[in-house]
């Protein structure tokens, strides 16, 4: 044990010895390892965040609308031609359906919001009744959402987004001001949590939220409307799906020989979506990461046939001292996994500081996991690439070896 | 007994398609304590016998004994010693010093010595501290943290011989120790042997000039991959008569 101990410090010093080789040789893992820990960041970063958003869509939410999401084919015209949603169907699935616990119409427009001096341009304003809080499971920084009667009234109150009041309100609490939307002063009542960004879409953070009866003064009436539906807890959603079809099945007077002229979309269709973008990324990271990793492992196995020739004599020198096969095999091989690893770690802290920066478009971080991947990797390589070359220093004949100039 | 034992030796190497007959039926018988020198002219098999001597290399044929260990046996019984169990001999009974010093060239003095410590799986501080009596032993406790690049060819040869005496081994085995010094430096070299000797190393010294293999008690003359002759020296023939008297 402690011979190989003796191996590793003599390669460690090997390693240092020829810095500007080492590292030249070490590029193509880094770059490698840059690569895996990079995607693999990038890829968490982004299923988090789209976790997060599907949970504001809500995984037992179902939206009732006159388009799908995704169109697959089909013609346009036969969408565009389908009647628009109503605010009565709300109560009457409700009356209706038993799988059904929440339900609101929404209708959403950008407007400018104002508070004093501050304003910000083309905030997304969401119009909905006092169910949407049950319905997205609202979460609040700061005050309340608005009641059932402050629905019934078309009260003017307004529930902001978080980024709304870090930008209306940098130094100020917010409950209790009154911001301007289109002219109309609305008087806030709650803040959401932070909910965090997916490339700036399905996210509160930059919403308000407002009754909608109070909405119609500055949308109109004619707002294409859509509803959305929480699934009661415990129910399947496709149940719930295929009874809710049931109902604006009746609703809207269909034959059964006529196809549905509406569509009820949910976060499904963008799972979808989602896993064939991160299937693309991991498949390109996972080929950069291996060619990376290959090249980088020749180069080693490359500069380790060097070391060994140029070491002949220290290896000869070594065996007729009494260094046995296993301990030169350890030293060559511990010189080419240092390399491999030091390669690693450098790419990690290169990923390090990357991460920065994807965090400008969505929240990342290196994980723990990720980190002792990335080391394994480095160890593998190393080791693949140091095996052969260490395997000819360590049979080595020492009279021979000895003799070398 | 014998501290080493050679019998019918042969070593037959095939270079090509050609075979060279290195050794061809050499028998020596080495005691402890002795001063040997082996001579001959190149060709006569003088490294050949220092490498099987030294389980550097293994005979073809022949039964040679170390230390009451069998190296090599033409006992079918006996299994042939691998790779591994020659380079444990090497470093429990053999010292080398060979002509061109062979120190490793980034290591300091004092590491150099350590190596065949390192090898034996002694503990780093026992190392330490038997090193460094060493190269006291040697005269070089001031050069301990030199590289060999930064030493004398006498300091290097005396950092060599160091490292041969570190482990104790049962035979120092110079080759030539003195073929890349001058004649001042070759000479206090010498002086330094024949000091181990008496303090009772075995030493076997390979060379083919006369006045170094005359500080040896006795010479084995080679021809041919055999001894030709096997005679006590001036020195030799004194001790004998101290001895006997």
């Amino acid at each position: 044990m402690g011979q190989l101990w003796e191996s590793f410090i003599i390669a460690f010093k090997d390693v240092f010895a020829n810095k500007t080789r080492s590292f030249l040789t070490m590029l193509g893992i880094i770059i490698g390892i840059l690569s895996v820990s990079l995607m693999g960041t990038a890829i968490s970063g982004i299923n988090d965040t789209f976790e997060n958003s599907m949970d504001m869509i809500g995984n037992d939410v179902l939206h009732l609308q006159k388009y799908p999401w995704f169109m697959k084919g089909g013609d346009w015209w036969d969408f565009r031609n389908r009647p628009e949603m109503k605010v009565e169907y709300v109560d009457k699935i409700l009356q209706r359906s038993k799988n059904i616990s929440f339900a609101t119409p929404e209708m959403q427009n950008m407007r400018n919001v104002k508070y004093g001096d501050n304003s910000i341009q083309g905030v997304f304003i969401d119009a909905a009744n006092w169910q949407l809080q049950h319905v997205n499971s609202l979460k609040f920084e700061d005050g309340r959402f608005f009641t059932k009667s402050e629905d019934r009234n078309a009260s003017r109150v307004v529930v902001i987004g978080y980024g709304i009041k870090d930008n209306l309100f940098p130094n100020q609490n917010p409950i209790g001001e009154d911001i301007k939307i289109r002219g109309m002063k609305y008087k806030v009542i709650g803040v959401l949590k932070e909910q965090g960004k997916f490339l700036g879409l399905f996210s509160f953070d930059n919403m308000v939220i407002i009754p909608l009866k109070s909405a119609y003064s500055i949308f109109g009436r004619r707002r294409r409307m859509s509803i959305t539906l929480k699934v009661r807890e415990g129910v399947d959603i496709k149940t719930a799906k295929d009874e809710v079809t049931m109902i604006m099945r009746s609703l809207r007077g269909l034959k059964p020989s006529e196809k549905n002229n509406f569509e009820i979309n949910q976060q499904e269709a963008f799972r979808e979506q989602f896993s064939a973008i991160k299937m693309g990324i991991s498949g390109a990271g996972f080929g950069i990461t291996a060619l990376a990793l290959l090249v980088g492992g020749i180069g080693i196995m490359n500069i380790m046939f060097v070391s060994v020739k140029e070491r002949t004599k220290e290896i000869g020198i070594r065996k007729a001292l009494g260094a046995k096969q296993n301990v030169i095999l350890f030293q060559f091989l511990s010189e080419a996994v240092i390399i491999a690893v030091i390669g690693g770690v450098i790419g990690l802290i290169i990923t390090t500081s990357l991460v920065g920066l994807l965090n400008k478009f969505f929240v990342a971080s290196l994980s723990i996991k990720l980190v002792i991947i990335s080391l394994s990797v480095s160890i593998i390589t190393g080791v693949l690439s140091g095996i052969v070359p260490a395997r000819k220093a360590a049979k080595l004949d020492p009279i021979d070896a000895i003799r070398y100039e | 007994m014998a501290l080493l034992e050679l019998n019918n030796i042969y070593k037959t190497y095939k270079i090509g398609t050609v075979e060279v007959h290195a050794l061809q039926g050499l028998n020596a018988v080495i005691e402890k304590n002795e001063y040997v020198s082996i001579m001959g002219p190149s060709g006569s098999g003088k490294s050949t016998l220092m490498n099987v001597i030294g389980c550097l290399d293994t005979p073809t044929e022949g039964n040679y004994l170390l230390d009451g260990l069998t190296v090599h046996s033409n006992d079918p019984e006996k299994e042939k010693l691998d790779d591994n169990k020659l380079a444990e001999i090497r470093n429990q009974k053999i010292g080398f010093v060979f002509q061109t010093f062979n120190l490793l060239p980034r290591a300091t003095a004092l590491h150099n010595v350590e190596l065949p410590l390192i090898y034996a799986g002694i503990s780093k501080k026992a190392r330490m501290e038997k090193a460094h009596s060493t190269l006291i032993k040697v005269g070089l406790g001031d050069r301990m943290h030199h590289k060999p690049n930064e030493l004398s060819g006498g300091q290097r040869q005396r950092v060599a011989i160091a490292r041969a005496l570190v482990n104790n081994p049962s035979i120092i085995l110079a080759d030539e120790p003195t073929g890349n010094l001058d004649s001042k430096t070759s000479a206090e070299i010498m002086v330094f042997l024949d000091k181990l000797h008496s303090a009772g190393n075995t030493i076997i010294l390979v060379t083919h000039e006369h006045n170094i293999a005359e500080h040896a008690h006795r010479i084995i003359t080679l021809l041919d991959g055999k001894v030709s002759k096997d005679s006590k020296t001036e020195k030799g023939s004194r001790k004998q008569m101290i001895e006997n008297n």
